[in-house]
């Protein structure tokens, strides 16, 4: 968390920002392009929900790629937002069953190749999150929370150790390893594609 | 190996971990701003994206507003003009409705010299022609054409006074019609005609008058003989140069000491001023052929003393005028 950035309005910073997990970056960046997101998805038979579930899924797409490491943005953060914006509600609303025309600004240099790259990536990663969270559902506890604990919310073994009772780290060490390989399994077997 | 080949499960949970964590943060920013009322800014954001788009658009919005206003006026000066070049239009397509009329009427004047072809088939209908008399006693000239096929025959003097005509005798042949209105209770015999019948042909140059009513009015016209035959060689007639129209048939041509010399009959369409008279002698021929029976005992005996020969031309109208009737015809 990088609090020497006192104003963050460029692209550049914004995008600095969020890799890092700032706070004031990711509300900046919806005080400036949320509205427009907004905009577009109500003026085209959507609600303020549905323009926020857009909204968070374009900032995930972005945020993913940012964390990355490999983003390059070619033009305006705005546009970038707007087009795979606008992609993810139109994919919205062909899953509803409407028709997929819309009223939207047609930015001049829309990525148009990049960001239907960047969807392919999302959507692909989509599916895998999904099929993590329906494998660690089926994992059971207690393997579930002791991931969990130690991946995503970043527990030392430690903490582990004692949150779960075990008489040593190594213990532990040893039930999260073998909590991985059952994870790895049921994962595989259902997740068929290797990229 | 199932790892091998495929991406570690370990960087896929900790790749999951990171949405989950980016969602939660995603939500709590939302919640956030959303309770600081920052989220909703349609009226803000719209304001401003309006005057965003006022001065993106603002030249293409000038330049259309300003093209808008050339075609309107351009469309406005066009429908006027069109309106004004319709209208003269129509005026033209009236004119030519009553030249169309003329001629018509014309037309059939003209068919009628050489006694062939059928004249006036208006049906059923009035046809108004002039005639004049010849005698005191009620006895008219007048032109075949005007009272062929007629049911009923008037005549109208240039006071007004209506009387019922008989037909006499017709020459169809020099469209030459006589009638007489002595019949007629209201007729009373006026004083002798005060001209005179002139057999011999006229010089050319030698001025003419007519009297005759084109229209309800009598009207006076005046021209000079141009020639001592008419239509086509016609020996019948002369061609006079006077302006008359349709209505003037039948009205008597005279020369400048008031003698008559001919009928007026008819004039040649296709060109400017050249009206035909059948000469006197014809007349003369015709009375001649008049059979006793149909002038029921009566002599038909022309005048033969001219009392007009010195009167200036205004006094020789003023006498004239009582003799020149209007012909009024009705057909079924």
């Amino acid at each position: 968390m990088r609090d020497t950035v006192p104003t963050l309005t460029t692209d550049e910073t914004l995008l600095l920002g969020l890799a890092e997990g700032s706070d004031q970056a990711l509300t900046r960046l919806y005080q400036l392009h949320y509205p427009m997101v907004l905009h577009l998805v109500v003026n085209n038979s959507g609600s303020t929900d549905d323009a926020k579930d857009i909204y968070q899924e374009t900032l995930i797409v972005l945020f993913e790629k940012v964390s990355a490491g490999d983003f390059e943005l070619n033009c305006q953060l705005k546009t970038f937002l707007y087009a795979v914006a606008k992609r993810l509600w139109l994919k919205q609303l062909t899953r509803r069953g409407r028709s997929p025309l819309i009223r939207a600004t047609q930015f001049e240099e829309e990525p148009a190749d990049a960001v239907a790259d960047d969807l392919a990536d999302h959507l692909r990663r989509d599916q895998q999150f999904d099929q993590m969270a329906e494998s660690l559902t089926r994992l059971g506890e207690p393997c579930r929370t002791l991931l969990e604990d130690f991946y995503i919310r970043h527990l030392s073994m430690q903490g582990i150790t004692e949150k779960f009772g075990y008489t040593n780290t190594d213990n532990a060490k040893t039930q999260k390893y073998k909590c991985l390989a059952r994870l790895r399994k049921l994962f595989f077997a259902d997740y068929k594609d290797n990229d | 190996m199932e790892t091998g080949s495929k991406q570690p499960i370990e960087l896929i949970l900790a790749a999951y971990g990171r949405r989950l964590t980016f969602r939660e943060k995603l939500t709590q920013v939302h919640q956030t701003l959303e309770a600081e009322g920052q989220l909703t800014p349609n009226a803000v954001e719209a304001s401003t994206q309006v005057r965003a788009w006022w001065q993106t658009h603002r030249p293409t919005l000038a330049i259309a507003a300003a093209v808008a206003i050339l075609s309107t006026m351009a469309t406005m000066i066009l429908y006027r003009s069109y309106q004004n070049s319709h209208k003269q239009d129509q005026q033209y397509g009236m004119m030519m409705r009553n030249l169309a009329v003329l001629q018509q009427t014309q037309t059939k004047l003209l068919n009628n010299i050489s006694g062939r072809g059928r004249v006036f088939q208006q049906n059923p209908g009035q046809v108004a022609g002039s005639g004049f008399l010849l005698t005191a006693s009620g006895y008219l000239i007048t032109n075949n054409h005007i009272i062929q096929g007629a049911d009923s025959v008037y005549v109208q003097s240039q006071q007004g006074e209506v009387y019922k005509a008989r037909l006499v005798h017709t020459d169809p042949q020099h469209d030459l019609a006589i009638l007489t209105i002595g019949q007629d209770t209201a007729f009373h015999p006026l004083p002798p005609v005060p001209y005179s019948f002139e057999a011999r042909p006229s010089d050319l140059g030698e001025r003419v008058f007519t009297l005759g009513y084109p229209r309800e009015e009598i009207v006076y016209g005046e021209g000079y003989l141009s020639s001592g035959t008419g239509f086509r060689g016609d020996s019948a007639a002369y061609q006079v140069a006077i302006s008359v129209n349709p209505g003037n048939s039948g009205g008597p041509l005279l020369d400048e000491r008031g003698n008559v010399i001919g009928i007026i009959t008819a004039k040649q369409t296709t060109s400017e001023g050249a009206t035909f008279a059948v000469k006197t002698n014809i007349l003369l021929n015709a009375l001649l052929s008049v059979s006793p029976d149909s002038l029921r005992g009566q002599v038909l005996a022309l005048n033969r003393r001219n009392r007009m020969a010195r009167l200036s031309r205004k006094q020789q109208v003023k006498q004239m005028q009582a003799y020149v009737y209007q012909v009024k015809v009705f057909k079924h």
